[in-house]
């Protein structure tokens, strides 16, 4: 197995945790995080994550805030691994940056509205295994 | 494909829009000018007074102004979304007025697609999520317990398709542990 440049091993283990930082207000509540908040990018089909751990949270926000590229940065939310996989997406290392992921493997029908219907279930279950968000 | 949701949703609230401003900065003098302005006065304080009847639709409308101006620059969410759609917002607007009385109001977020996403979260095993773009097809899918599923409805821009409201009853009606943004 290779390493990466950040140390991290090229195989995303399935009890990884994968950070998604939280950079809309509208993204999350205090107590869920919202389906949105995990839907892929239209242009490269994939949803960015990075493999953080919730400690140290200075180490966590270093690496969010590089993210947000100067918008604010509210907190994070964790899914491990395992849990993107059990949903039918899958995870793999693409740095640079460093620890850097995506969720790949959204379903893409020609349908736009069966499209982002589609999505939005795989996108609920990752919100579902997410729970409470952790804010800054 | 026909733009129902575009058509009365965008479009009204655009002419909503223009008589604000009419009635607010008009300046005309003429008989003709002002009767235009009165009838265009009785609309709005109409719209207002109904506006005021219904404080929870309202809330989340001036919600989800605030969002569509926060995320109508591209790459709001710093990964490359696009911006949301103008048209999509105004059809959230008239599909949430549009919801029956009774009905708890959604929460609101963006989508890097730049559709509006409508949810009614009740746990992290119990919710209804939407997605109104800039079609008069929304995009639904849900999570009860094990039960999950998607599908597509059409929608006249008048009266929410059954199975939504059958969607978002099912969850929000039972269970005690409700999660709603503040």
């Amino acid at each position: 197995m290779e390493t990466l440049e950040s140390g991290l091993p090229d195989h995303v283990a399935d009890d990884e945790d994968l950070a998604r930082f939280l950079i809309q207000s509208n993204q999350f509540s205090i107590q869920a995080v919202k389906p949105a908040a995990f839907m892929p990018n239209p242009k490269d089909r994939e949803t960015s994550v990075s493999r953080q751990h919730r400690e140290p949270s200075d180490a966590l926000w270093a690496i969010g805030l590089k993210a947000a590229g100067g918008r604010t940065l509210y907190g994070a939310t964790f899914v491990k691994a395992q849990e993107v996989r059990n949903a039918g997406l899958e995870v793999t290392a693409a740095e640079p940056p460093p620890c850097h992921a995506v969720i790949t493997g959204w379903p893409w029908p020609e349908d736009l509205d069966m499209q982002r219907a589609q999505q939005k279930e795989f996108a609920i279950e990752l919100a579902s295994a997410a729970g409470k968000p952790i804010l800054r | 494909m026909p733009e129902i949701v575009s058509t009365l949703g965008f479009g009204f609230l655009a002419g909503y829009a223009a008589l604000n401003t009419l009635v607010r900065t008009s300046s005309a003098v003429s008989c003709e000018a002002q009767s235009v302005r009165d009838v265009a006065r009785t609309v709005v304080s109409y719209g207002e007074s109904s506006e005021s009847l219904f404080g929870d639709k309202n809330t989340v409308l001036s919600q989800l102004w605030a969002m569509f101006d926060e995320c109508s620059e591209p790459d709001w969410d710093a990964c490359g979304a696009e911006p949301l759609s103008g048209v999509a917002a105004g059809a959230a607007a008239v599909f949430i007025r549009a919801l029956p009385s009774g009905v708890p109001m959604p929460e609101l977020a963006p989508e890097p697609n730049g559709s509006i996403s409508l949810d009614w979260i009740q746990s992290r095993h119990r919710m209804f999520s939407l997605s109104i773009a800039s079609t008069n097809r929304l995009a639904y899918a849900w999570m009860d317990g094990t039960d999950k599923g998607h599908a597509v409805a059409r929608f006249d821009g008048t009266k929410i398709p059954t199975r939504i409201l059958e969607g978002i009853q099912s969850i929000t009606d039972h269970g005690d542990t409700r999660v709603r943004a503040a």
